[in-house]
């Protein structure tokens, strides 16, 4: 045998298998790519000059630490598949006289060519779409300054090893699997004798009731806290109640088609429900694998997507005007701070608007009714509704009040008006230390702050008599870490382009905070930046992993459609040869090929649909508030998902139709 | 009566590139009467198969007529020829067909179902049938379960239960050892004097001695045939071998 022998049956090999080994090999490169991508952005030292991109710089390793452990599981579970597939072809080999260690030395030729080719034109992709998604990723996160990006020889490096692992892996189970097997096996391969699978109505009632408690528990909740605390819990329920039914309730139902004879000895249903059983039976796991990751596909873009979309809208949420600063009343000069704030603002021609002043007492306080106590009470502390009960107060007297709402409301000294941020305060009094005061009135807007979705805790603003009952009451509840005196605000809005308020925002800071150090200045313009990175830096990764997820999603479905495709092939010639037409064959095909694609996207659709209750409290937790453009994102990405998962059933259904006939 | 006739039958197989040509059949005739028990025997690659599925009308002739009843299948609208195959045809083949997902008798009533006939009516034709065939036992089993002499005469009742006028069957001893074999061939035989008529393709000369006629092939020609008349199954069986062995020799006609 000359020395090229096994090289060369190993690329016919490939060459004959190329409807399984081309995605695989694609599977392969796309991995590869993400791996790169990820890691070169992460790497780029241009990043680092941005604040803020310590956030992102997380998400990214994150990001790394995902695709690393997906590229393992996934190319895993294609190999092993394709594997299993070839196991005849490889039992022929054996009985033409191949001897063990020789299929090996063509596995490993197969091996290696497949490497060669995947880490070669992955890597390749790799600089050029890393460069591409790395300008979006910059576009995405707002960022400025162009950065280079060069090629990361170290990513390369990394990758590289990587992927050589894990095909030095696939390699050596495949070695195992042809060890441990012999010829006989290796021939019959994939063709087990097909038990009729059994049904048990336990699993089936077990996966209705954890399905059922998954959506109860989505529809009831109530609160963001609430929903970031049992959201876990109910996707545990659903993943369990997903499983239970693929598995368990797809062949009862099944079954009881099949008991209803009139039903089921009906030529169109005949083949499908037996047809369906043992498809069902086959591919329950992979189904519900299918399901559960198009939802994780589904939820991680529709988040990630509202959350950067709605990011406008939050900014409000989170600063009710652009820059506030707030310093202890007695030992700050806020004359000065004034004339800072004034020489700054001509310096880059900053102009500002909405000027506000007053004096406050902030505090938190823990509520129980209409009382409000200093310290915890510390008894049920599991439930989520105690930490609701922590509310952050501020007080602030009439005079500046009536002043900036151009009012004149009076108070006497045991009396107060209340604004709520969130769902109104409905007490006719309220109590600090033992002091009772009367509510006078239930304010419905403050130029302060607005009205909005309740987050963690409440949100109260008091207005009081005078300075004097605000010192009472803030010395009665001040903790020992809070400010020793009352405080005094100065909050305005900026008007200019974006580039020099940033500016302009830094300039301030520097200038404020070296006379003042004890000052906080809330700026939304600083914010932003940090946003962006945030947001920006979440949506990356969503639309990234989710790209990921659907790739995969759709190879599970294709390999799966071809494998059946082989087997199916000969079922048809059979009902052909006992009469059933050709037309009627190819509708059958038809129906079972979209219930077994459509079964897990629809199953998928039904679970976002419940999680959407969650979904909108929880990106509430974020000030994220717009349901409506919650939804819009969410349809957005389902539909995408849809359109990207038709488009493979096309391609499949088309394989898979040639493999037939 | 006359139910099958066949005349001048040629297949030529083009392989796909159409350089090599195939004869398979050269000049096919014979006719077969209600109630016969044919057997059709010739070499491995005289043209049996080839002339089974075109008698079956999973093939098309490239020249040449088959009357099936007075009507001539090779002319049959594609769109009809499913149709006429499930309602006048039964088949037996040699790796049985069965298929998996389907239980013995869901099998069974494949063809009926594909037919649109309503569950009593299936029920009532399968009771007495599964009795005859012996097969009652296994109705509810999967063919995986079951042996392959128990497969066979699944598919004997899967061919039957349409009540075929003709049933044809491509080496259905092929697979089965000889105890199940002769099972077999005493069933068919007790189909045929119901008056059921049959064709089969066999290499055993067991199998043919149990028709009433047997046609040999040789090179895509009928070559030679034998008559029962009268004659015992082991006379028969005399007869068969000694046509095989001058067929073999490529010797002279025998008759
Ligand atoms: N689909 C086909 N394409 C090309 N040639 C074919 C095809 N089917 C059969 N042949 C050729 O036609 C001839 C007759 O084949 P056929 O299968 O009818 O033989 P047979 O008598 O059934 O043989 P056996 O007893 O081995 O089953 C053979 O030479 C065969 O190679
Ligand atoms: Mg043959």
């Amino acid at each position: 045998m000359n020395k090229f022998f096994y090289p060369r049956l190993a690329l016919v090999n490939l060459k004959k298998n190329g409807n399984t080994y081309i995605p695989y090999i694609l599977t392969c490169i796309g991995s590869i790519i993400a791996f790169y991508t990820m890691v070169s952005i992460h790497s780029n030292k241009g990043l680092d000059q941005m604040p803020g991109s310590i956030n992102l710089k997380t998400i990214l390793f994150l990001g790394i630490i995902v695709i690393g452990i997906f590229a393992v599981i996934f190319l895993f579970y294609t190999n092993s598949f394709l594997i299993k597939r070839r196991k005849k072809e490889l039992g022929l080999y054996s009985i033409l006289g191949l001897e063990k260690k020789h299929i090996a030395r063509v596995l490993f030729y197969e091996t290696v060519f497949v490497t060669v080719i995947s880490l070669s034109l992955g890597l390749i992709g790799g600089i050029l779409i890393g460069k591409l998604l790395f300008l979006l990723l910059l576009n995405i996160v707002h960022f400025k300054s162009p950065l280079s990006f060069h090629i990361d020889y170290w990513g390369l490096l990394i990758t590289t090893g990587v992927f050589l692992v894990i095909f030095g892996l696939t390699l050596l189970t495949n070695f195992l699997q042809v060890k441990l097997s012999n010829p006989i096996d290796l021939l019959k391969g994939g063709q087990h004798g097909e038990k009729e699978p059994k049904s048990s109505w336990i699993v089936t009632v077990i996966g209705l009731v954890s399905l059922g408690a998954g959506y109860g528990i989505a529809l009831s909740v109530k609160t963001p806290l609430e929903a970031l605390m049992l959201f876990f819990v109910a996707v545990v329920f659903v993943i369990i109640g997903t499983y239970a039914l693929f598995i368990s309730g797809s062949i009862t139902l099944l079954k009881q088609l099949k008991k209803n004879k009139k039903f089921y000895y009906q030529s169109r249903n005949f083949i499908s429900v037996s047809g369906m059983i043992y498809r069902m039976k086959q591919n329950a796991v992979g189904l519900a694998n299918i399901c559960i990751l198009s939802t994780m596909v589904l939820v991680t873009l529709s988040t990630t997507v509202s959350l950067y979309v709605g990011q406008e809208g939050m900014r409000r949420d989170f600063y009710p005007m652009d820059v506030s600063i707030i310093g202890e009343a007695g030992n700050t000069d806020f004359d000065e701070v004034k004339a800072l704030l004034e020489s700054e603002k001509e310096k880059l021609m900053v102009r500002s608007s909405d000027e506000i002043s007053f004096d406050l007492a902030r505090f938190r306080a823990f509520q129980e009714g209409s009382h409000f106590l200093k310290d915890m009470v510390d008894d049920e502390s599991t439930d989520a509704r105690y930490y609701e009960r922590i509310s952050n107060i501020t007080l602030i007297p009439l005079d500046d009040y009536n002043r900036l709402t151009g009012g004149n409301k009076s108070l006497a000294e045991n009396e107060m008006l209340i604004f709520s941020v969130g769902d109104n305060y409905g007490q006719a009094t309220i109590v600090f230390g033992d002091q009772q005061y009367l509510i006078t009135e239930q304010l419905e807007a403050i130029p302060m702050d607005f009205k909005k979705t309740q987050d963690m805790g409440q949100t109260y603003y008091l207005i009081v008599k005078d300075d004097a009952v605000m010192e009472a009451v803030y010395q009665t509840m001040k903790n020992d870490d809070d400010p020793q005196t009352t405080l005094h605000a100065l909050m305005f809005n900026l008007d200019g382009d974006e580039d020099t308020l940033n500016t302009f925002s830094a300039n301030l800071r520097t200038a404020v905070t070296q006379s003042n150090p004890d000052i906080n200045i809330q700026n939304l313009y600083e914010a932003l930046t940090e946003l962006y990175f945030f947001f920006g830096g979440f949506l990356f990764l969503g639309v990234f992993l989710g790209s990921l997820f659907m790739m995969a999603t759709v190879l599970i479905i294709y390999f799966k459609q071809i494998s059946e495709g082989y087997e199916d092939s000969e079922r048809f010639e059979i009902m052909e040869k006992v009469g059933m037409d050709k037309t009627e064959v190819k509708k059958t095909i038809r129906k079972q090929i979209l219930m077994v694609f459509f079964l897990p996207l629809a199953g998928a659709i039904v679970h976002v649909a419940f999680a959407f209750p969650v979904i909108t409290k929880m990106l509430a937790a974020f000030r994220l508030t717009n349901v409506t453009l919650i939804f819009l994102c969410t349809l957005a990405g389902v539909v995408v998902y849809a359109l990207v998962y038709t488009g493979v059933y096309l391609l499949t259904a088309r394989s898979y139709y040639k493999m037939i006939h | 009566m006359r139910l099958l006739e066949v005349k001048n039958l040629k297949k030529i197989y083009t392989t796909r590139f159409g350089g090599n040509q195939v004869q398979a059949l050269s000049n096919v005739s014979f006719s077969v009467e209600q109630g016969e028990y044919v057997a059709i025997m010739g070499e491995s690659g005289s043209g049996k198969t080839t002339l089974l599925n075109i008698l079956a009308s999973l093939d098309k002739p490239t020249s040449g007529e088959v009357f099936l009843d007075g009507k001539n299948i090779v002319t049959i609208k594609d769109s009809e020829i499913s149709a006429f195959r499930r309602d006048n045809l039964g088949f037996v083949f040699q790796d049985f067909n069965l298929l998996d997902t389907f239980s013995i008798q869901d099998n069974i009533f494949l063809p009926l179902v594909l037919a649109q006939k309503n569950y009593q009516e299936m029920n009532s034709r399968l009771g007495p049938l599964a009795k005859r065939l012996n097969i009652e036992e296994i109705l509810k089993k999967f063919p995986y379960e079951v042996s392959g002499g128990q497969k066979q005469r699944a598919a004997v009742a899967r061919a039957l239960i349409t009540q075929p006028k003709l049933v044809l069957a491509d080496e259905p001893t092929g697979a089965l050892d000889s105890k199940a074999a002769m099972n077999l061939l005493k069933i068919f035989s007790a189909i045929n004097e119901l008056g059921q008529t049959i064709l089969i393709v066999t290499h055993s000369v067991a199998a043919a001695s149990h028709a009433n006629r047997v046609l040999f092939i040789k090179d895509g020609e009928i070559y030679n045939q034998i008559y029962r008349g009268s004659m015992s199954n082991d006379d028969m069986y005399q007869k068969i071998s000694y046509t095989l062995s001058v067929l073999a020799s490529g010797g002279e006609d025998c008759e």
